[in-house]
């Protein structure tokens, strides 16, 4: 009897440990190179924050999916019922993780928050800028979305409303997020880590991903050797320099696109053959592998060529000194004050190797001719340069930025950056103005043919600004998961899509 | 003594009160925090909401006066960036920074204090030569290279300790050794020169004519000595980590107080600036108050 109990003491203590190591196994560890300042869903499209909580606690109404388009998420169906509405249905048997269900009167609830006046939430004020939403709840799991004015890409904006249940409060940041996701927020160590751990009543598949613990450090060398040593699973965001390990190490196009805006509104910058002059400048070439990542792509316009309206016919402008020095001889024959001194302004921090960027740029146009001078501000002085409104007495302007969008669509760049009363656009110009506003307005196949054409008129028509790099960001992943970065691990890591090999 | 205190009480209070006022205009001209906390495509009406809801519209003045109100209730106000009260992240961070300043400290007192009497008792001998190499290095060497360095070679290479982090004993392994390096290297100096000061002195030298033995000559009768000078070196490291070891906090994710205090000026985040400031000011006037009533228990001579 008592050899019988030894050996059921021992299959007990032999599943207890192996069903502990099974779960180790099937944890993650993420390093992070931020700490999160909070874990609110509506702020969720900050990088550090959207990489905890989006999709993993709080999912969204619709979901843009690399490869394939706007898919469903907490809503099945979308359907226009003009006049700015559309009509959502949503996903049922859903519930939340206080085991509340979902119903239309969280979404309601969601975007009343989002977008009201009583918090300010990054994704109200990144994407419903300026836009009145107002809902209508036709039954449990179907809700009328109005925007005004009309918004034919509303279902893409959705894709950014992260879902909370109804009893969220309106007026402060939740500090225990809840939302319908495969994981449930458990616990916030403030300075030393997150944990998250799989939600059993989860709507959709079980993830492979049963507990995930969130580190974070600074320095990306120590991110790289965390996952070098195995203390961590994945470093979403490693410097170039660190990444020197191909088996561990993912370069992937991070949906930033480096460009000069330029202003347009002043001399000599108003006149198109010192644009085209600008642009024939820039040996773009010459920072890829150098300065910049390998992998860095030439850039032709705003957005990386995965989003929608992408116009890959467009070739970037070759490094053509000697003609640059023509266009500015020619407008200087026509009285155009082409010695007049521009002001290159750059963004301290805004990328690596900024400094060592702008200064190449800088001798690039001084080498054609231009009379420049760089000026390099840190975030709150640049933006007095790059954003409306406009110092009166401030002379040509070219100002870097580095602009990210990883929505797959262009209305999320195109309006704030070109079109006339775009809050950071240095174009006035009606033409463009009616392109952005018809391609914004169009849906399917021409809404895709009308922004290639935008792209086309703003890049090689009106030469709008500078175009430069859609650049490369680096992740390390450890070999026992399989997974690969992609552009949306600049704003988000689904646990849920990572399993182990 | 009491009267002593009570004067270096108010002299204290006079000095903090200065700073408060000086941080709380001299962050203002650093700029306006809504750029930073919002993207760069939010719309005019959501940065003055922004502005509204942080009282970042109202004058200067009427800032300062709202700060100076709610301070007296001994109130800092919320910070931007987490949504919390400031003080309450303050002292939350100020904690791990006092537990590292500590243990780093108590480490580097006592081994900085044996090695350099003993490098003192026989100047230009071989021991007193490698302390004197190793620490001169240790105090100049640059603390983040030894820290990158310390990882790459403890951590990755030999996978002795863990790179970095809080959770366990081996996690204080690096961040108190890169730490530890370059006080101990300057206190060890100090040290050595006050002790070939005392062992060379008249009193020393009869204590060696009457026979007394090498040990209490060192530890007893000459530390005792010249270990004025020593403290003062001393509470200047300290206080340099009460405000927060930066570099290694930021490399070894030690959430102390001087990571906290860099993001916040960084991020504009004044009301944890302010409470941070404070707490460590509050911390540094503290210790050196216990540094003088040190010097009056060392020697008699000094009485205030």
């Amino acid at each position: 009897m008592k050899y019988q109990n030894g050996r059921v003491a021992a299959i007990l203590l032999a599943t207890t440990i192996a069903g502990q190591a099974m779960a180790q196994e099937q944890t993650v560890t993420v390093v992070l190179s931020e700490e999160l300042d909070v874990v609110e869903p509506c702020m969720a499209s900050r990088s550090n924050i959207g990489r905890v909580v989006l999709q993993n606690i709080a999912e969204t109404v619709t979901e843009i999916v690399p490869g394939s388009g706007l898919q469903p998420r907490l809503a099945t169906s979308w359907e226009d019922m003009g006049g700015g509405t559309w009509r959502f249905t949503l996903r049922e048997g859903v519930t939340f993780h206080d085991g509340s269900s979902f119903t239309a009167e969280d979404v309601a609830h969601s975007i009343a928050r989002t977008t009201g006046d009583q918090i300010v939430c990054e994704i109200g004020a990144k994407f419903f800028g300026g836009i009145a939403i107002t809902t209508d709840i036709v039954d449990e799991h179907t809700i009328d979305i109005t925007a005004d004015p009309a918004q034919p890409i509303l279902p893409l904006l959705m894709s950014t409303m992260t879902v909370v249940p109804a009893e969220t409060p309106m007026d402060s940041f939740v500090e225990t997020p809840v939302g319908t996701g495969p994981y449930t927020f458990d616990e916030y160590n403030v300075g030393q880590n997150i944990t998250l751990s799989h939600y059993e009543n989860y709507w959709g598949d079980m993830p492979e991903v049963l507990s995930a613990t969130y580190l974070f450090r600074s320095d990306s060398a120590v991110r790289s050797a965390m996952v070098a040593t195995g203390e961590a699973d994945i470093a979403p965001n490693i410097a170039v320099q660190d990444a020197t390990d191909p088996a561990t190490d993912y370069a992937y196009p991070n949906s930033e696109t480096v460009y000069l805006r330029v202003d347009h509104e002043i001399a000599p910058l108003n006149d198109v053959r010192v644009r085209e002059a600008l642009n024939l400048a820039v040996d773009r070439q010459a920072f890829v592998g150098t300065v910049l990542a390998d992998g860095t792509l030439l850039a032709t316009g705003m957005t990386p060529p995965s989003t929608l309206g992408y116009n890959a016919e467009l070739e970037p402008y070759g490094y053509d000194p000697d003609r640059a020095r023509e266009l500015l001889q020619e407008a200087a024959a026509d009285g155009v004050a082409v010695d007049s001194s521009i002001t290159l302004i750059g963004r301290t921090g805004n990328f690596g190797n900024v400094l060592e960027t702008m200064e190449a740029l800088l001798q690039m146009f001084q080498d054609v001719g231009f009379n420049m001078e760089l000026k390099m501000f840190e975030v709150a002085e640049w933006e007095n340069s790059y954003s409306r409104p406009f110092a009166e007495d401030r002379g040509p302007t070219l100002v870097a930025a580095q602009h990210d969008n990883a929505n797959g669509d262009p209305v999320f760049s195109m309006y704030f950056k070109y079109a006339s009363d775009g809050l950071q656009s240095g174009i006035q110009d009606p033409q463009l103005d009616d392109m952005i506003a018809a391609a914004t307005a169009a849906t399917g196949e021409e809404r895709e043919q009308l922004w290639s054409d935008t792209f086309a008129y703003i890049h090689d028509e009106i030469v709008g600004d500078v175009m430069l790099f859609h650049m490369v960001g680096f992740s390390r992943v450890n070999p026992r998961l399989a997974f690969e970065p992609t552009i949306k691990t600049n704003s988000e890591l689904q646990l849920a899509q990572i399993s182990f090999n | 003594m009491k009267s002593f205190l009570g004067k270096r009480a108010i002299a204290s209070a006079i000095s903090l009160i200065g700073l408060i006022v000086l941080v709380f205009f001299l962050s203002r001209l650093t700029g306006d925090p809504t750029a930073l906390y919002l993207p760069v495509d939010a719309s005019l009406e959501s940065r003055e909401q922004f502005r509204e809801l942080h009282g970042l519209n109202d004058p200067l003045i009427v800032q300062f006066g709202t700060y100076v109100s709610d301070l007296v209730r001994f109130d800092f106000g919320d910070s931007i960036r987490r949504s919390e009260p400031a003080l309450d992240a303050v002292l939350r961070a100020f904690a791990w920074t006092l537990q590292l300043a500590l243990i780093t400290m108590s480490l580097v007192i006592v081994t900085a204090v044996i090695v350099g009497s003993l490098a003192a008792f026989h100047v230009g001998g071989v021991f007193d030569r490698i302390t004197t190499f190793f620490s001169l290095v240790g105090a100049s060497a640059p603390d983040f290279w030894i820290a990158i360095v310390a990882i790459v070679l403890f951590s990755v290479n030999l996978g002795w300790v863990p790179t970095s982090g809080t959770g366990t004993l081996w996690h204080w392994i690096l961040p108190v050794a890169v730490l530890f390096i370059r006080p101990f290297g300057l206190i060890l100096q100090v040290v050595r020169g006050s002790m070939i000061s005392v062992l060379g002195s008249a009193y020393v030298k009869t204590a060696r004519a009457k026979g007394v033995r090498n040990r209490p000559i060192i530890f007893v009768h000459g530390l005792r000595n010249a270990m004025l000078p020593v403290i003062t070196v001393i509470g200047d490291q300290a206080a340099a980590l009460l405000n927060g070891a930066v570099v290694v906090e930021t490399i070894f994710g030690f959430p102390g107080v001087g990571k906290l205090m860099i993001d916040s000026i960084l991020q504009r985040d004044f009301s944890v600036v302010l409470a941070a400031i404070f707490v460590t000011a509050v911390a540094i006037f503290v210790m050196n108050i216990l540094i003088d009533i040190l010097y009056a228990v060392l020697d008699p001579r000094i009485r205030y």
